[in-house]
């Protein structure tokens, strides 16, 4: 079996260099006083204060009664330095079908105004509702849909959930499908290249 | 809460059990949207790749291997078998998914059996993974498979990238014991390399590690060309190639690697003697 010695390091790897943040241990790692700052890649805690944690089935629960706002915030795919001009490169975001995909977004800290540009999406996402549901999710072992719940929490809302298994555990049992990048949201970016 | 591992794949193996009694009914339900949305994918690459060339389904010239749930998702064997291979001028593999889909591209030469290749790939997500046969006559054909794995091209090494490189351009090779009287060897290349994705992060800095991949084997025996591969983001770390070849006299086994960095290694290796 080559692939337990790997993991095995990498597990070590990253229990190692995160020594010193508040994420060292795999299975009690406590919630932060804030937002993460650290490395977005990395445990993350049981709990997220003020909001639901939801496994696979709570989720679907979630969804099928109260039709929540999804929000992925998981990183988008940027073409790797160094690699050949001429190899296509065609990034595809697989997420669960109807989320409003905001990369990054879960950052922290954030440029204030990406942070005002990601309320008020949400804003308008809700309605205006603070008490809509609204379900945060990445990646497993992604503090930035953490962090995106507590921004969340923190502005007031107060039907936020986070599904920290993120895609990847929807995907287990669930269709995914390609979702481009909240257009709002990528405008963002324009404006900074701007600057 | 079930604590998660940094390392996805381990995580994925553990809710295996489960997953498995799961996926069936609930792929079947509402599997239309998602085949229309991945042939679409697969129009796009296929353009991006054979342009307007006409490229033919088939069930006779080339079959796929794969698990249907990779262990490890940096590491995913892939076998490629092509029954007719006589016909056969080259093979291509592309993880439809990968966002650098276009993961090897194998042109055979004189000197080869191309009878099977096997390879070993990053997987990004729950995709198909496509084979496409080129023939002597200059067709297309391919044949796919669904592979679930997620997280591979991004997984760091679990190892510092000097580590990693460590031996960089080393190789080895094994020969199979042939049946008696067979005509065709097998062998597995194994080359040191960490072909580096440039979607890896490394751990400590946080910044990626830029993309550092074997682009170009060369495998030939006696100046006869066995195979040619190109390779790309999307082969594993320290790639491995299982292939076949018709030896012809004592002439040693020659491989040429470059990588995208100027990297470049050869080693020869002497062949077995026939058995019979």
């Amino acid at each position: 079996m080559m692939f337990l010695p790997r993991l095995a390091a990498a597990a070590f790897l990253a229990l190692g260099t995160m020594a010193a943040a508040p994420a060292d241990s795999p299975v009690d790692v406590p919630e932060p006083e804030g937002f993460h700052t650290g490395p977005q890649q990395g445990y993350t805690p049981p709990t997220l204060k003020g909001a639901v944690v939801l496994d696979i089935d709570g989720l679907d629960r979630v969804v099928a009664e109260a039709k929540p706002v999804l929000i992925d915030v998981a990183l988008a795919d940027r073409r790797p330095a160094g690699m050949a001009a001429d190899k296509p490169w065609l990034p595809a975001h697989r997420s669960i079908p109807g989320a409003v995909w905001m990369p990054s977004a879960g950052a922290a800290p954030l440029d204030p105004a990406h942070e005002a540009l990601f309320l008020a999406r949400v804003a308008e996402l809700t309605g205006g509702d603070k008490a809509k549901a609204i379900v945060t999710f990445c990646r497993p072992d992604c503090w930035g849909s953490w962090n995106a719940g507590k921004r969340l929490v923190q502005a007031g809302y107060t039907g936020v959930h986070w599904f920290p298994t993120g895609i990847e555990g929807w995907q287990e049992t669930h269709e995914t499908t390609v979702v481009k990048e909240d257009p709002a949201w990528a405008a963002r970016g324009r404006s900074e290249a701007q600057r | 809460m079930k604590p998660f591992t940094a390392a996805l794949a381990l995580s994925l193996a553990a809710s295996l059990p489960a997953a498995a009694l799961l996926t069936g009914p609930v792929l079947a339900a509402g599997a239309s949207d998602t085949d229309a949305e991945r042939q679409a994918r697969w129009n796009e690459i296929r353009t991006s790749i054979f342009g307007d060339k006409a490229v033919q389904p088939t069930d006779t010239l080339v079959k796929v291997d794969a698990p249907v749930r990779a262990l490890d998702a940096a590491l995913v064997p892939i076998t490629l078998t092509m029954p007719e291979k006589d016909k056969v001028a080259g093979v291509s593999l592309v993880i439809d998914d990968n966002p650098s889909p276009y993961a090897a591209n194998i042109t055979f030469g004189p000197a080869a059996d191309p009878g099977e290749i096997k390879l070993r790939v990053r997987v990004n997500n729950y995709t198909n993974v496509h084979a496409v046969v080129r023939t002597k006559d200059g067709g297309l054909f391919e044949t796919t498979k669904f592979v679930k794995a997620s997280g591979g091209c991004s997984a760091p090494m679990g190892m510092s990238d000097e580590e990693a490189m460590k031996g960089m351009g080393d190789m080895r090779m094994k020969f199979a014991e042939g049946a008696p009287g067979a005509k065709s060897t097998e062998a597995t290349l194994m080359i040191r390399h960490p072909n580096f994705s440039g979607m890896q992060m490394n751990q400590v800095t946080r910044d990626y590690t830029p993309a550092r991949y074997i682009q170009k084997v060369v495998v030939s025996q006696g100046g006869r060309n066995i195979l040619t591969l190109d390779g790309d983001i999307s082969i594993a770390s320290n790639p491995v190639i299982n292939f076949a070849f018709l030896p012809e006299g004592q002439a040693p086994v020659t491989v040429v690697a470059s990588d995208n960095q100027d990297g470049r290694w050869e080693h020869s290796f002497p062949v077995p003697a026939p058995s019979n």
